[in-house]
């Protein structure tokens, strides 16, 4: 099996794939990619996404058939170093930063990432979003150091994009295992309303209406308006909203929500947008766990990555796109998880069912580091 | 006709307390509670309970004689049939929060299930398509990490909000922590 590389169907879950099969170095083949559509084969965005990949690694084989259809991707050596990249405008950054950020600790040289596109758009996470979950969640799993960082220095909406971000990330040579079993009490929550090209006054609006529904648990909320302008601004207008509420024990809940992209749909208000994010928010803290849903598979990553110690995560609900996960890495890395749930006590009013993971890593160890 | 009933009812439970003369009224009055208590939901109040009794009364009335005590059997069974519908709803319920959900076998559960593709061919040249029903997932669908909220949760509901008070530190606190 495993001198054949793994055989996959459709174009789903294409970054697990692609990040996995790096990792593990596993060869490995999706067939079938829309393969019934009308226009079948592989988007922009995923050629964008493989070439990419192709920039941070050395000696990868990619090839893929006349139509698109058929994808062999033989994994080469993380290198990493400087790159650029400009993402392509079909997905925003955060569609290929959340793969970026699963490679990144285990390149060989030091990742400096300048990805330019767009940084909001409604259906991935936005940079702002990434930027303050997962960066305080790898640095739990001993990720961190000077240059850990990601600095958004263009806002671009959708679907003009025109925004930048720089991420630079340390290399480690073993990932630190975790146990991570009780998220604590939240402790106070922040937030950042973001607004280009449209009035100043959106962002003041977001926040009032968001403040309103989030008063009533915790008066410890800060939410501060960020209006990027001329340069700076991106080639579209927007805004939108990121919540982050941070527990006692330094677990990090988020939510978020942007406007529509312009010329699609109906145009929300403001004020809807700062209501709705908030009971998204709540939700998010219904659920609950130490990492929030968005994050839930790069926590289980790097637990599977760990040194061969037994680590613990207590998660909300799994999300679909976490269980493909877990299916994934179990054909890389033969690594099962053991997972049970937690029932919420009679009394107790912490929102709903908890499931608690554990593994034990498989002890990788980042052959790529140069030894200084 | 119904101040009757009515009346009667009433006289029958002004009666219960009282001491029955004889074995045959103590009988009668035992087997008349055993039904009364056979039809009691438990949730139902008194006037339901009456209203029943009519209504039986009422449907024995109509009915001839000869299958009057059938009727009676199948109002009987269709009554505990209803009987206790809610309690039994609620205990159906709770058994299934019990059976601890096998998460395991979920996740990583067999993938043969999901059936052999057996393309049938027609004459030896064209296949029938099928949708791909039971795939446990869109293989060409959108690579979202994105979890979608539970539409069912009303957050604009008090006792949502309530339900996640504790996780705040504006919230109680166990006996241990501090």
């Amino acid at each position: 099996m495993a001198s054949h590389g793994l055989d996959y169907d459709g174009c789903n879950f294409f970054r697990q794939r692609l990040v996995l099969s790096t990792l593990s170095g596993k060869r490995v083949k999706i067939r079938n990619i829309r393969s019934k559509d009308d226009n079948p084969g592989l988007r922009d965005f995923e050629a964008s996404f493989i070439r990419l990949l192709d920039k941070v690694t050395n000696g990868s084989r990619i090839e893929i058939n006349q139509t698109g259809a058929v994808l062999f991707y033989q994994p080469g050596l993380l290198y990493g170093g400087s790159i650029e990249h400009d993402c392509n405008l079909q997905r925003s950054i955060g569609y290929y930063l959340e793969a970026l950020l699963m490679l990144a600790p285990f390149m060989k040289n030091p990742l400096k990432a300048t990805l330019r596109g767009i940084t909001n758009d409604p259906t991935d996470p936005t940079v702002d979003r990434l930027k303050s979950t997962v960066l305080p969640l790898m640095k739990k799993f001993g990720i961190e150091g000077e240059g850990f960082d990601l600095k958004v220095m263009k806002r671009g909406m959708a679907p003009g994009g025109g925004g930048e971000v720089v991420f630079t990330c340390p290399v480690r040579k073993t990932i630190r295992p975790v146990q991570l079993t009780d998220s604590g009490k939240i402790k106070r929550i922040r937030g950042v309303a973001y607004s280009v090209r449209v009035s100043p006054q959106m962002g003041n609006r977001i926040v009032e209406s968001a403040r309103g529904v989030l008063n009533q648990f915790i008066p410890d909320i800060y939410i501060h308006t960020d209006h990027m302008k001329g340069a700076n601004s991106g080639k579209s207008p927007g805004f939108g909203l990121t919540l982050v509420a941070e527990t006692l024990e330094g677990c990090f809940l988020s939510a978020e929500m942007s406007s529509t992209p312009q010329g699609q749909g109906d145009p929300v208000l403001p004020e809807d947008l700062g209501r709705n994010c908030a009971k998204l928010l709540l939700e998010e803290v219904y659920r609950g766990g130490c990492v929030d849903s968005s994050n839930q598979s790069l926590a289980l990553l790097l637990m599977t990555l760990g040194q061969q110690d037994v680590s613990k995560l207590l998660l909300g609900p799994l999300s679909p796109y976490t269980i493909e996960f877990l299916r994934h890495i179990r054909d890389f890395f033969q690594i099962m998880f053991k997972i049970e749930v937690r029932k919420p006590l009679e009394d107790e009013r912490k929102g709903g069912d908890k499931v608690l993971m554990t593994c034990v890593g498989v002890g990788y160890s980042n052959l790529n580091k140069s030894l200084k | 006709r119904k101040l009757e009933e009515e009346k009667d009812v009433t006289g029958a439970v002004a009666e219960l307390p009282v001491f029955a003369d004889s074995e045959d009224d103590l009988e009668m009055s035992e087997e008349e509670g055993d039904a009364g208590r056979a039809a009691d939901s438990g949730h139902c109040s008194e006037e339901d309970e009456d209203e029943e009794e009519s209504a039986d009364e009422e449907m024995d009335d109509d009915d001839d004689d000869d299958d009057d005590d059938l009727s009676k059997e199948e109002e009987e069974g269709a009554l505990r049939w209803k009987d206790r519908l809610q309690q039994k709803a609620s205990e159906a319920f709770l058994r299934q929060q019990e059976a601890m959900p096998n998460l395991r076998k979920l996740v990583y559960g067999s993938e043969e299930e999901d059936g052999e593709d057996v393309d049938e061919e027609l004459g030896g040249l064209f296949r029938v398509n099928r949708p791909q029903k039971s795939r446990r997932f869109q293989a060409n669908a959108l690579d979202c990490s994105h979890f979608n909220p539970d539409s069912s949760h009303n957050w604009d509901l008090e006792e949502m909000l309530d339900s996640i008070k504790d996780c705040f530190v504006t919230g109680k606190w166990e006996e241990d922590q501090d």
